[in-house]
This record gives C-alpha cells, sequence and structure tokens, in this order.
C-alpha cells in the first residue's frame, strides 16, 4: 500500500530538483545590496553581560506556528530567526539580512535573492536555498494547525525557485510596489534538516522543540514555567555585518516568569530586572519616584516614536444575539467614557486611539473619529431600536432580555479604567460585566470565539492589513484573528482588491474606503493610543546617544531591530556599592522628541 | 432560655462571664447585622427625599430616574447634584444623606486631581479612595457584608455535608466508613486554592459559584470529628437505650448523638466563619475572586500593596481585616472555654 506512495513521491522529487536545476538566474537583473544606509546603533557598545526582563506568563507552547503559538514569546523566537531581509528601521528602506542582494522581477511579482553562503543555523548545517523551499512546504502542510499560514503560502506566496544552493526567487500572487514584495513575500527559512518529515504529530512533538535558527541568541536553559536563557552566539556568522554592529551586545537574555507586573517592578527596584517598561500612568507616576530615581540610579527616559499603531479597543462580536444588532453596537460605542478614563487613571497621558489603522501613514483614514461619549445619541438610538424600556435597576430590557454584556479582559491593571466605563454605561442602560481573566485563558476565549466584548490591542503591521481581521473567510470559526466575525459581502470584494492592487494610490484609497466601513459597522470600539514608548533603567544599561529608531517600540529590546544597549559591568559593581553608601549620581529623566508626530 | 438544657444553659452563662469574648461577640453580631442595612449608612442614594412636596425613599427599591426630580435624563439621579441645586433653588425642597454618602462602585474625581484621595472629612472620604477614587470606607463595609455571608454559606453548606457525612460514617462504621475515609483523605490532599485558580481562570466566577466550589472541597476537615464523636457516643448507654426501645437511626443519629456532639460544631465554628473570610479575600488578592468592580477587602489589600505609597488604602485593609479576625478569635476562645469538657462534663 505504501510503496506506490513512495515511488511518486520519489518522481516529483526528482521531477522537481531536476527541474529547478534546469533553470538559471535571469542575466538582465539588477542587483542591489544596500550597504551604506546609516548605523542606528552605537559602534562603542561594549559587549558582554546579562540582561534580565520579564514575561507575565510561561508561554504555552514553543513551537512559533499552530495552537497557542500566537503568545507574547513567540516575538522573541521569530526576532532571532532572520528573514531574507529586512526594514531599516528609520528610512523604512530594504536593508540585507540572509540575503545579500536582491533584484526584481518584470512581472513585478518576483523577488530574487542571492543569499549569503556564510548563513548558518544555530547547529551548524549550513542556510542554503531548500531550506526556504521548505519554509513553502512547512507553511502550507495541515499538520502544523495554522490556517491562516495554510492560507497566506498557498494563496499569497505562489512559488519558490532554487536556481543554485545560494540563489531563489519567490513569486506572490499578486504584483505589489517594491518594498511591499519584501514584506508580503519575503520568507525566513526553516530548517529542513531539523523537521525532515511533517507528520500528523507535529503539533505534541514539537511543544517544547528548540528549533535552529538564524538569529544572534539562541535558547539556552529553560526552567519549565519560571524562566527562559538565551545565549548569544560565540560565533554568529552575521556579526560582522554593518547592520549588526555595535549591537546584540548582552551575552545572555533572562526571561523570568513574573506574573505580576507590580512584583515586577520590586524586582526591578531591586536590581533584579535591568529595566522596566513605565508606559502605564500608574506605573510611571505613582512607582517611578523616590530615593532610587533621585540618587540617579536609575535612568527615566521618554521616546516619542512615529510607527504604526496598535489596534487597540474593544471587539464586539456580531455572531452575539444582541450585539448583531448594528444600532448597538452604534449606541455601545456612544455609552462608553473613554476621555473619563483617560482624564483620570490615565492622567492625561494616552490619547483616544481614532481609527482601527492608525499611524500607517498615507494609507491611515484620519478623517475618522472614534464616536465620542455621547449619551443622548446612546440613549436615542436604543429608544428607537426597541430596547425603550428600562427595568427597575436602569439597565434596559427587551422582552425577556436585559441589555447586559460581558466584557472579557486578561489584564488586572485595567479593572480601574473598565469599571469607569460600566459606570456611565448604566446611563444609557448598558450593563457592562466585567470579567477579568488570566491573559492565556482570555487569549483562548477570544480565539475560540467565546467572548461577547473582549478589549484587546492587535500587534502592528508595515500596512494595514484588512483580510486577517475582517473578511468572512475568517469568520464564524475558531483560532482565526477575525474576533469580530465580520462577514460583510461588500468588505470581502474590497478586502481582496486592496491586497491585490499594485497601484499605490489606488490601494490607499481602497485602504481609507475600508477604515470607514469598518468605523460604519461599529465592531470595533478604539479604546487609546500612545505616542511614545518611556521606561527607566539602572544606570549600568547603556543606551546610544539617540536611544531608539523613529520606529522603536521598546527601548529595551533585546532582539529585532533593537539590541541597542549594553551592560556596563564596572558601573554595576560602582552602583551597588554606591547604593550602599548612598553615594548620589547626578538625575537623569530624557525626554526624546525628535520623531514625535504633531497631532 | 428554657429551650435550653441545664447543661447549655452554664455553658451559656460561662460563655457571659468571659467579658471579652462576649462583647467581642455581641458587637461582631451588631457589626453583621448593621452591615445587612448598610445601605442606609454608606450609600449615594439619600435616606429621605423632598420633592415638590412628595416624599420619596430612594434608599431601597428600584432607581428613581432624573426625570422624577425634573432632569431630563432616564438614568439615576445624580443625588449631589440635586442636594446642590435644592440648596441653590431654596424652594423648600431637602434631602438627607446618609453619612457616608458615596455607593462602592461610583468613582468619585477631584478637578485637577488624581486619586487616590487622601483621607478626609471635608471631602467625607473618611478612610479615603482607592486607586480609581472609590470611598474606601464604603468598599470596606460592603466588602464586609459580603465576605461575612460569603463565609457563613459557605459554613452552612459545609457543616451540612461535613456533619451528616461525619456522623453516618461513624455510625455505620464498616465499608462505608472505609470507603469515606479513603475518598477524604484523596479529597483533602487536593490543593483547593489551586483548583480555585484554575477554575477561576477559565470562568469568572461569582458569588454562588466561588462558595460552592470553595465548599465542594472544604467539608472534609469537620468529616473527622464528627466521626470519632459518633463512634464514642455510639456506645453510650443513651443510645442503647433508644436503639433498645426501636428507634430509627435517623432518629438517633440527629435527635440522640447529634445535640451530644454539638460542642464540637460550636468550637469550631469561629474558625470556620474566619477561614471563609480568609479564602475570599486571599482569592480577590489575587485576582481570582469576585468579579471586579465587587467590594472586596482581597482586592482592596491588593491595592494597597501594589501602592504601599499611599498608606491608607492597605492601611485600610489590614485594620479592618485584623480587627474581625481578631473579634472572630476572641469570641472562639470564649466558646472553646464555656464548652470546655474539663470544667463541665457530665458523665454519669
Amino acid at each position: 500500500m505504501f510503496k506506490p506512495n513512495i515511488l511518486i513521491a520519489l518522481f516529483f522529487w526528482l521531477l522537481s530538483t531536476s527541474a529547478a536545476h534546469a533553470e538559471s538566474l535571469p542575466s538582465d537583473l539588477i542587483w542591489i545590496t544596500n550597504n551604506d544606509a546609516p548605523i542606528w546603533a552605537d559602534l562603542s557598545a561594549e559587549k558582554g553581560g546579562v540582561f534580565s526582563s520579564y514575561m507575565l506568563a510561561f508561554p504555552p507552547t514553543l513551537r512559533s506556528v499552530g495552537p497557542d503559538s500566537n503568545n507574547s514569546f513567540r516575538s522573541y523566537i521569530n526576532a532571532n530567526q532572520l528573514g531574507l531581509t529586512s526594514f531599516h528601521p528609520d528610512s523604512m528602506e530594504i536593508i540585507p539580512q540572509i540575503a545579500t542582494s536582491w533584484a526584481y522581477g518584470k512581472d513585478r511579482k518576483t523577488v530574487f535573492y542571492k543569499l549569503n553562503p556564510n548563513a548558518r543555523w544555530s547547529d551548524g548545517e549550513s542556510v542554503t536555498a531548500d531550506d526556504f523551499l521548505f519554509t513553502l512546504d512547512f507553511m502550507r502542510s495541515t499538520h502544523i494547525q495554522a490556517p491562516w499560514y495554510n492560507n497566506h503560502y498557498s494563496t499569497q506566496i505562489t512559488s519558490v525557485k532554487k536556481y543554485d544552493d545560494h540563489s531563489i526567487s519567490i513569486t506572490g500572487a499578486v504584483a505589489r510596489p517594491k518594498d511591499e514584495l519584501h514584506y508580503y513575500y519575503g520568507l525566513a527559512p526553516t530548517p529542513k534538516h531539523f523537521y525532515k518529515k511533517l507528520d500528523t504529530d507535529f503539533i505534541k512533538k514539537h511543544n517544547w522543540k528548540i528549533v535552529p535558527n538564524t538569529g544572534p541568541y539562541q535558547i539556552g536553559k529553560i526552567n519549565k514555567g519560571k524562566q527562559i536563557e538565551f545565549i548569544r552566539k560565540d560565533n554568529w556568522w552575521a556579526k560582522d555585518n554593518r547592520y549588526n554592529l555595535g549591537r546584540f551586545n548582552v551575552n545572555k537574555v533572562i526571561i523570568k516568569v513574573i506574573r505580576d507586573p507590580n512584583i515586577a517592578y520590586k524586582h526591578f527596584e531591586k536590581g533584579n530586572l535591568d529595566s522596566f517598561t513605565l508606559v502605564q500612568p500608574e506605573f510611571w507616576h505613582n512607582k517611578a519616584k523616590g530615593k532610587l530615581f533621585d540618587n540617579g540610579y536609575i535612568e527615566k527616559f521618554v521616546f516619542y516614536n512615529d510607527k504604526p499603531r496598535s489596534s487597540s479597543g474593544f471587539f464586539l462580536n456580531q455572531d452575539n444575539e444582541i450585539l448583531k444588532d448594528k444600532h448597538i453596537r452604534v449606541a455601545l460605542a456612544h455609552a462608553l467614557n473613554f476621555d473619563r478614563v483617560i482624564k483620570t487613571v490615565l492622567r492625561g497621558d494616552y490619547e483616544r486611539l481614532q481609527t482601527f489603522h492608525t499611524g500607517y501613514g498615507e494609507y491611515s483614514n484620519d478623517s475618522l473619529k472614534a464616536r465620542n461619549f455621547d449619551l443622548d445619541t446612546a440613549n436615542k438610538i436604543l429608544d428607537s431600536n426597541g430596547w425603550e424600556t428600562r427595568g427597575g435597576d436602569g439597565i434596559r430590557i427587551k422582552g425577556r432580555q436585559r441589555l447586559s454584556l460581558n466584557l472579557v479582559y486578561g489584564s488586572k491593571e485595567h479593572n480601574d479604567r473598565w469599571s469607569i466605563l460600566k459606570q456611565d454605561a448604566i446611563k444609557a442602560g448598558i450593563e457592562l460585566n466585567l470579567k477579568l481573566q488570566d491573559s492565556s485563558s482570555h487569549y483562548k476565549t477570544i480565539m475560540q470565539k467565546q467572548h461577547q466584548i473582549t478589549s484587546l490591542g492587535w500587534s502592528t503591521g508595515f500596512r494595514p492589513a484588512f483580510w486577517q481581521h475582517f473578511h468572512s473567510d475568517n469568520a464564524h470559526k475558531p483560532q482565526t484573528n477575525n474576533i469580530t466575525n465580520t462577514d460583510d459581502k461588500t468588505m470581502d470584494d474590497l478586502i481582496i482588491q486592496y491586497r491585490n492592487e499594485i497601484n499605490k494610490d489606488k490601494r490607499i484609497k481602497l485602504s481609507k474606503e475600508l477604515a470607514s466601513i469598518i468605523h460604519e459597522s461599529a465592531a470595533f470600539i478604539p479604546d487609546f493610543n500612545v505616542p511614545y514608548t518611556r521606561g527607566a533603567h539602572w544606570r549600568w544599561l547603556k543606551l546610544p546617544e539617540v536611544p531608539g529608531s523613529k520606529t522603536t517600540g521598546n527601548l529595551y529590546s533585546p532582539f529585532g531591530d533593537g539590541g541597542l544597549f549594553w551592560i556596563d559591568n564596572k558601573q554595576k559593581i560602582e552602583t551597588k556599592t554606591a547604593r550602599k553608601s548612598s553615594t548620589k549620581y547626578p538625575v537623569v529623566n530624557k525626554v526624546f522628541d525628535q520623531y514625535k508626530v504633531n497631532s | 432560655m428554657n429551650f435550653l438544657s441545664p447543661q447549655g444553659q452554664r455553658r451559656l452563662q460561662k460563655f457571659k462571664s468571659l467579658k471579652r469574648g462576649y462583647y467581642s461577640f455581641v458587637l461582631m453580631i451588631s457589626l453583621i447585622l448593621l452591615s445587612l442595612v448598610a445601605e442606609l449608612f454608606v450609600n449615594n442614594r439619600p435616606l429621605v427625599v423632598q420633592y415638590n412636596d412628595q416624599i420619596y425613599f430612594p434608599t431601597y427599591g428600584d432607581i428613581l430616574p432624573g426625570t422624577i426630580f425634573g432632569y431630563d435624563y432616564q438614568w439615576e439621579t445624580n443625588y449631589k447634584k440635586l442636594e446642590s441645586d435644592f440648596v441653590k433653588s431654596q424652594n423648600g425642597n431637602w434631602m438627607i444623606m446618609p453619612i457616608v454618602p458615596f455607593s462602592p462602585f461610583e468613582n468619585n474625581f477631584i478637578e485637577g486631581e488624581y486619586p487616590p484621595y487622601p483621607p478626609s472629612i471635608s471631602s467625607k472620604h473618611y478612610l479615603g479612595t482607592d486607586m480609581a477614587g472609590r470611598d474606601i470606607l464604603a468598599r470596606l463595609i460592603y466588602g464586609f457584608r459580603i465576605a461575612i455571608l460569603f463565609s457563613l454559606l459557605l459554613l452552612t453548606v459545609t457543616y451540612v455535608i461535613g456533619v451528616s457525612l461525619g456522623a453516618v460514617m461513624g455510625y455505620l462504621g464498616g465499608t462505608f466508613d472505609l470507603v469515606f475515609q479513603r475518598i477524604i483523605e484523596i479529597l483533602s490532599n487536593v490543593p483547593i486554592l489551586y483548583i480555585i485558580m484554575i477554575v477561576a481562570s477559565i470562568i469568572t466566577p461569582n458569588f454562588w459559584t466561588l462558595a460552592l466550589l470553595l465548599a465542594a472541597f472544604s467539608w472534609m476537615g469537620l468529616t473527622w470529628y464528627m466521626r470519632t464523636e459518633t463512634y464514642r457516643e455510639n456506645t453510650r448507654e443513651y443510645v442503647l437505650a433508644a436503639r433498645a426501645i426501636g428507634a430509627s437511626n435517623t432518629r438517633i443519629m440527629f435527635k440522640h448523638i447529634l445535640p451530644n456532639s454539638v460542642s464540637i460544631l460550636v468550637t469550631f465554628f469561629p474558625f470556620s466563619v474566619v477561614s471563609g473570610i480568609t479564602a475570599l479575600t486571599s482569592l480577590d488578592y489575587l485576582g481570582f475572586g469576585l468579579p471586579s468592580p465587587t467590594p472586596s477587602w482581597g482586592e482592596l489589600l491588593q491595592q494597597g500593596t501594589s501602592n504601599l505609597e499611599y498608606q491608607w488604602i492597605a492601611a485600610s485593609a489590614v485594620a479592618a481585616l485584623s480587627i474581625v479576625l481578631t473579634l472572630v478569635t476572641f469570641i472562639g476562645e470564649a466558646i472553646r472555654e464555656a464548652f470546655d469538657p474539663k470544667k463541665y462534663s457530665y458523665y454519669e
């Protein structure tokens, strides 16, 4: 029974390899290297030392695909899997990573890449064209149980061709502007020698496997439930590449599990953590003060950035009996007093987010404004849509149904914000039940689409992405990002048009049109926007003169386009002795506003 | 006091004579009773409003929408605004606000200042506010009510299960006893707090589910005492006599043995109350208890410990918790002494 299959597979394998060898690179390509863009790191950075950071929960898996993999820890793993090229964080121009040079095909769908022959996996194997071919097989496999990837790598990327061991081309489904070709069709290699053959047991088998990677760090010791260490590779193949100079300086990055940010902050004050991101006002204003700051042991930084903003807000499940009525959603948007939250518990530090895609430059529809708190409008809408009766407690009723909605969220730091909203929503006759869940169960609830309303912030992309959040292909089924269950034919058409459009102006127009429809449907209620990142670190942690780039979201990011800081071990010892003798250093409280967006 | 046996009467007298315990008991009971009508003391609704020759009692019952008092909104009247409007208009309307004019849910913000606000007589936040501008005293009092009711509910359920099962085990003995002993041993080794945390992270528990969940894993303790007690009483002459005249098993167990084992149950009573309160508080503290914004001591304690720079938050919660727990301990002590068989045992 198996024999014919093997034979057929062998036949196709022979066919495919011989076919690949048959082709050679087109001769009229113009190869680009871009080895002269400015460096954003500090070349005088010292190597060495240990950097300690924390995460709120231990990752449910180390896989970067499949169920439960879309957790915050994945960003650490993915940041150490280099792609072919990357974006310069200031100018957004293309800079080399595994590819040394690239060229564009005439069809405007294909990019050719020459791979760096020195590129190595962490286990010493060299990175070859086959690993890129394998990425496609891997991502298309049903065994990885990742419908989004399955779809993306089947419909968006049509083929990956090998010309020799270190030359490939990638062809996407539709023609796109040049920089977008890299963003949408760029691949990271997948270690073929490691996975060998994918099988039905993939998910279970690879839950805790450490996959060979190409980046500066690899996972070292794992203390399950407690901490994960990343060790810097001694002889990393790309360490002398122009854009990596002065970066990835610490020898070891320890990420500890500390389930409560308040406790984590105490660890920071004790010096167990080197830095602490203090975007939350409660932390910045109430905690980050006192002797440690006055004596200059800990330094404070505010860094304004200019980058796509997280699509953060309330997502309303349109499969819900009550929320499927658009009027209710609009009324709810008018009944939520986000401005009051900003003015009170957030101390005026945040701004109201206006649209789903903010900060995407021309692609954002800045004419749209989030629905403001307006009880009259909310009440009028509800009165005229069958919810005119109020119960004895002031909550509206329709037949035997109460206008009572559950808000699930995953951070107890948000308790105060949402309880303020709850108070004002009652005035519109809407009861908002706050359901706090542990962050991983919160994520599960959303992915199972079992929520009514959830508070969440999506991470950002290069261009506005609509398909994953709003296309009906992803509605009414678990494990997709369409958590509003948006199912709208007109939108579907526009999303596909947007995806396939190559003309930039038309694309921008489509993006704005889609933004208006999203606004119109009111399934997403934007909450807050933070136009900066800020934090504090012990004085032994050193940052370059300009501590980040235009798109820096976290000054203390050890990987990705970060890794700019370094640890001054001498100062570390010095500071620790100074603390005992209460020696003072100058207070450091810096604001960097060169990238500030004037709104 | 005729319903008490002579022995019971003596115990009661002894209890009364132990002043510290007795007054703690009186104080505790009054606190509980007062907390049941907390709406009369701590509320953002007035006790009485006279408006245009009509008298309203808004404390209990449905909300009174603003339209009743001449405003144009359908939601609950803002009584603080109404009060100041009454003062301004001077047309004979008046209202009486409770001593603490805040509900435990309402966020009060002072223009230009950020919460938490420190204790102050003039703002009527006698213990200050928490991080979201809610009155701490109001949250303490309502939190106490919830905690004590929770604890009593938990206690009732665990006692009913624990006592009846323990009695049956002791009375029947044999295989039934053996099997249940093992079941109880297994159940007692289940870490309750963890179980609740796991469940709470999946569903957001409410008052009832949390109480039943806790009860399901905490009835075992009492069974051991009840079982031994029943074993002992079972061999006494009065039980034999009851059996000889043909009393049914149920009757013997509940009419004869149980009243004679009551001392054990009563001695445990205060400590069970304490453990109920502590369980709820610690769950709330960890964020696995009742959902926000339910007033709760644990949640206050959590806010206080994460914001130690605002001492009044943690101080209020810790003081309240210590006072109640000390009172209960005093009561427990007195009860134990009153029931001490070394002084008052009657073996014939």
